[in-house]
């Protein structure tokens, strides 16, 4: 009974076992052939090939072949890209193909503070080319095409103040002259009748952007918003500063890093901390100081910050106070001066400005333009409105409204708007309330704007 | 001295003082000793010295309560060396997940066994439950090892619910939404109890560790103790069901009917159907080696099968978990889809009178179906009645998982699975 019946056991057991051995292998050899190891051994073999004496080479063949990351828990990242790019710190691998590429750091963006993804995005965890790009599925967070990575550089920085990304500088610009405001709310700023763009990059691909763009629609079944006309670089231009909008907020060290000293800066600091109330601009201004407009002419910039770090220290028995302005601040200040004289930037002072130029400058802030057209000229298609299927012009407001009444329209604005075939779905855009987000002087002014807009030399009344 | 190189040595080894001092017997070499490696080994005496041959019969009880045991078993050694990585803390619980992908030696292949053991082991307990169900077996005096078993078959359903969330992804963070809303449904005590799961009012931290707590030592060791106690009476109710035979008139021992005066032997205390001495010898054979040999092979090839899936297909894992951001449709777990498709149709009805009812009506089944006909066959023509009933519960609550499974799309509407879903209003 024993053996011959057992015979048929061993077979089995045999083949089994050696299954479940070779499966052990398979899964083990599987986990262990990885692409970033080949890419370590090439990276080994081309420093030995490089070294030029012997411990050089001994020093490039001993190199272990492991994973390398970088550890940045305040920005609660882990980046290993440095597993495969194992060259990014060593100019003399300029030039190199990709993963050996040499990666132009910035001093002002040491690697050991600032990892890879925080800019380039993608996966920093990964250890393989597919995942760590991130174009697999149920990763958010795919590479930014390098053509939009200035885009990143507005996740910490003002967009206005980086000399280094003038396009997504030009961004903004055209974001905010485009009236986007006017139906979104960025930064707390903006309009209800669109969705609030301040994650809005983490979101989306550069393409679906810009399709919602070009026609919102087709990407958002249902949208209210008109199609945007931009030209080719303005579109790029705005779809960069629209992926440079992700909502994360940077921690202690990186917050202290922000500030890039530039005369946006500057220009900025001067109009909250009141320079005005003792210096003037264009003759706008106080008297008390001396003015400013040749500054830059009369003094260098060294003694300006000096001058700003401590006033009586090159200007004895000056009056002006000691601000305590931090090193950049007083080079943005320093920066602002310096180059007063061909940035025309008196207007854009609040308390120089007259109440017309307030208003426009409201009308621009709120977007007002994205519905009633630049300069309150219209044309904005609103499909199925009364108003000739269009968003009206505000070029005549003078004559239908008295100021109380046009300040009261904007503080509460319009919800039904009237429409031209009652079937058809109602007019997608309407007149939002904006009491509550507009300042009380503002709409003062921006009334004041919107009746200087009435075409010279028409008479009012018929 | 006979046969290969290696049983040379283990012969050899055996037969030194430590091997004798670790296994006693050694190599079981006559029927003594092939009794008494059974009896004297710890692992191997929780089975009987001799069993029954019909128990051994695959094709009656397809090993699908072995199944699931060493199901267990792997889960358990695959779990324990996840809990070496695992931290339960939504900031870290998703990053582990990519760590033992990318950098932990063997992590994903662990994951991907502890994974797909799990969704077997639901598969394969519920098809033991089935098997004991068409051949009678929960019967007397089995009755209550089949409540045992429902307990284990509900515990199965617990872990891997609580596993489900571990991973912190957005198909754990919702399907643990979803199914926990079911339980709230339930009158009264509906609402507490979700709270009492979830620790607050939306799956968050709490519910993490709660969930985890639940499924790396509750949950375990209360099936793991159940566990024993349905191996335990599935030997002292003489191994597996059999059909009566005639002449096995087992002999009903009532304790209060024994005059106390006596002092009694182990023998005569002895009840129910215990295999007895004497009795149908020619039907019983030494356990050692025809069933350990058996069940031995049967490991090693639920081994080889949850390998294979393990190494060619990934275990899931989705974004982050982002409570702003449901997916549509947001699902249950799979094995609870048949409940939420139900839900969808009533959430009282679908998802606490069915459920209820259906727990209830398998608890008290062998107590109600309690006369001795039709055990240890297949489909026996007396259970028709029993058997057709059973059926078109188990097709129904099959056809509708399958349902909750593939055909429903956004918003819980129709949607053949070859079909593409309408684009979704915001996507990349």
């Amino acid at each position: 009974m024993a053996d011959s019946s057992l015979r048929k056991f061993y077979g089995w057991f045999t083949a089994l076992g050696l299954l479940v051995g070779g499966l052990v292998v398979l899964g083990y050899y599987k986990d262990e052939d990885r692409e970033w190891k080949d890419y370590q051994r090439k990276f080994i073999q081309e420093e030995t090939r490089r070294a030029s004496t012997p411990p050089q080479r001994a020093f490039a063949q001993n190199m272990p072949v492991q994973i390398r990351q970088i550890l940045l828990p305040d920005l609660n990242r882990v980046d290993r890209c440095t597993t495969c790019h194992l060259a990014v710190d060593d100019p003399s691998y300029g030039g190199y193909p990709q993963p050996l590429a040499y990666h132009p750091l910035h001093e002002q963006h040491p690697a050991e503070r600032f990892g890879c993804t925080v800019c380039h995005r993608g996966q920093g965890r990964a250890t393989d080319a597919a995942d760590a790009h991130g174009n697999v599925p149920h990763w958010d967070e795919p590479m930014l095409p390098l053509r939009y990575i200035q885009a990143s550089c507005g996740k910490c920085h003002e967009a206005a103040d980086n000399p280094a990304a003038p396009e997504l500088a030009r961004g903004q610009q055209v974001f905010e002259e485009s009236g986007c405001r006017g139906c979104h709310k960025l930064g707390g700023t903006g309009g209800v009748i669109g969705p609030a763009l301040d994650k809005i990059g983490a979101r989306h691909s550069p393409e679906w952007l810009k399709q919602h763009f070009l026609t919102p629609a087709t990407v958002t079944p249902g949208s209210a918003m008109p199609p945007q006309r931009f030209a080719e670089p303005d579109l790029e231009a705005i779809t960069l500063f629209m992926l440079s909008q992700t909502g994360e907020t940077a921690p202690g060290y990186y917050t202290s890093m922000k500030v890039i000293p530039s005369a946006g800066v500057g220009q900025r600091l001067f109009e909250q901390k009141g320079c005005i109330g003792c210096h003037s601009i264009a003759g706008k201004g106080g008297t008390i100081g001396p003015s400013l407009d040749d500054v830059g002419l009369r003094r260098s910039p060294e003694w300006m910050i000096q001058h700003f770090r401590e006033p009586k220290a090159v200007s004895p028995g000056t009056v002006m106070p000691q601000f305590g302005f931090t090193e950049d601040e007083a080079r943005a200040l320093t920066d602002f001066l310096v180059h007063l004289r061909e940035q025309q930037v008196t207007m854009s002072l609040p308390s120089a400005m007259t109440p017309v130029e307030r208003g426009h400058e409201a009308y621009r802030k709120y977007g007002c333009a994205g519905c009633h057209g630049p300069d309150g000229k219209g044309g904005v298609p609103n499909p199925n409105s009364k108003t000739a299927e269009l968003v009206p012009d505000l070029m005549h407001v003078a004559e239908g409204y008295t100021k109380d009444e046009l300040k009261d329209r904007i503080l509460k604005g319009q919800h039904e708007i009237t429409a031209l075939d009652p079937k058809r779905p109602p007019p997608p855009l309407y007149m939002p309330g904006w009491a509550g987000t507009i300042k009380d002087a503002e709409v003062d002014d921006l009334v004041e704007y919107l009746f200087s807009l009435k075409p010279k030399g028409e008479e009012s009344g018929f | 001295m006979n046969g290969s190189l290696p049983k040379r040595i283990w012969k050899w080894f055996e037969h030194t003082r430590v091997g004798r001092s670790i296994f006693r017997v050694g190599l079981p070499q006559s029927n003594l000793e092939r009794a008494q490696a059974m009896v004297s080994s710890f692992l191997l005496h929780v089975q009987p010295a001799k069993v029954n041959r019909h128990s051994l019969r695959a094709s009656y009880s397809l090993g699908l309560g072995l199944i699931s045991l060493y199901l267990f078993l792997i889960l358990i050694v695959t779990g324990v060396l996840l809990m070496f990585y695992y931290v339960p803390s939504t900031d870290h619980a998703y990053n582990d997940m990519k760590d033992l992908q990318f950098v932990v030696s063997a992590g994903l292949l662990m994951r991907n066994m502890h994974r797909w053991a799990a969704h077997l082991m639901v598969i394969f307990v519920l098809l033991h439950m089935c098997r004991v169900f068409y051949t009678g077996a929960y019967k007397r005096p089995r009755e209550f090892n089949w409540v045992l078993g429902i307990g284990l078959f509900l515990l199965t359903l617990g872990l891997s619910f609580t596993g489900y969330l571990l991973p912190w992804d957005q198909l754990a963070f919702w399907a643990i939404t979803v199914g926990t809303n079911i339980a709230a449904y339930a009158p009264y005590i509906g609402p507490s109890l979700k709270y009492l799961m979830l620790g607050g009012n939306v799956v968050g931290q709490e519910a993490l560790i709660r969930f985890y707590a639940l499924h790396v030592i509750v949950l375990p060791a209360v099936a793991g103790f159940l566990i024993a106690v349905h191996l335990w009476r599935v030997r002292k109710d003489g191994g597996l069901s059999r059909p009566d035979e005639p002449g096995d008139v087992v002999q009903q021992v009532e304790l209060s009917q024994l005059p106390t005066s006596k002092t009694y032997g182990l023998m005569e205390l002895a009840r129910g159907t215990t295999p007895q001495v004497g009795r149908n010898p020619e039907e019983e054979v030494f356990s050692w080696p025809h069933l350990i040999f058996r069940e031995l092979l049967l490991f090693l090839f639920v081994v080889v099968v949850v390998l294979l899936l393990a190494i060619f297909k990934n275990a899931p894992l989705e974004e982050l978990a982002n409570p702003i951001h449901p997916p549509n449709p947001a699902k249950a777990p799979w094995y609870f889809l048949g409940l939420q498709e139900l839900v969808s149709y009533s959430a009282f009805w679908g998802g606490v009178v069915v459920p209820g009812v259906l727990v209830a009506a398998l608890v008290l089944l062998p107590y109600v179906d309690g006369k001795r006909r039709g055990v240890g066959r297949w489909f026996a023509r007396e259970r028709l009645v029993a058997n057709t009933i059973f059926t078109v519960c188990l097709v129904v609550a099959v056809v509708l998982t399958i349902i909750g499974t593939l055909f429903r799309g956004p918003n819980w509407s129709w949607q053949e699975p070859w079909k593409k879903p309408p684009t979704a209003t915001e996507g990349h």
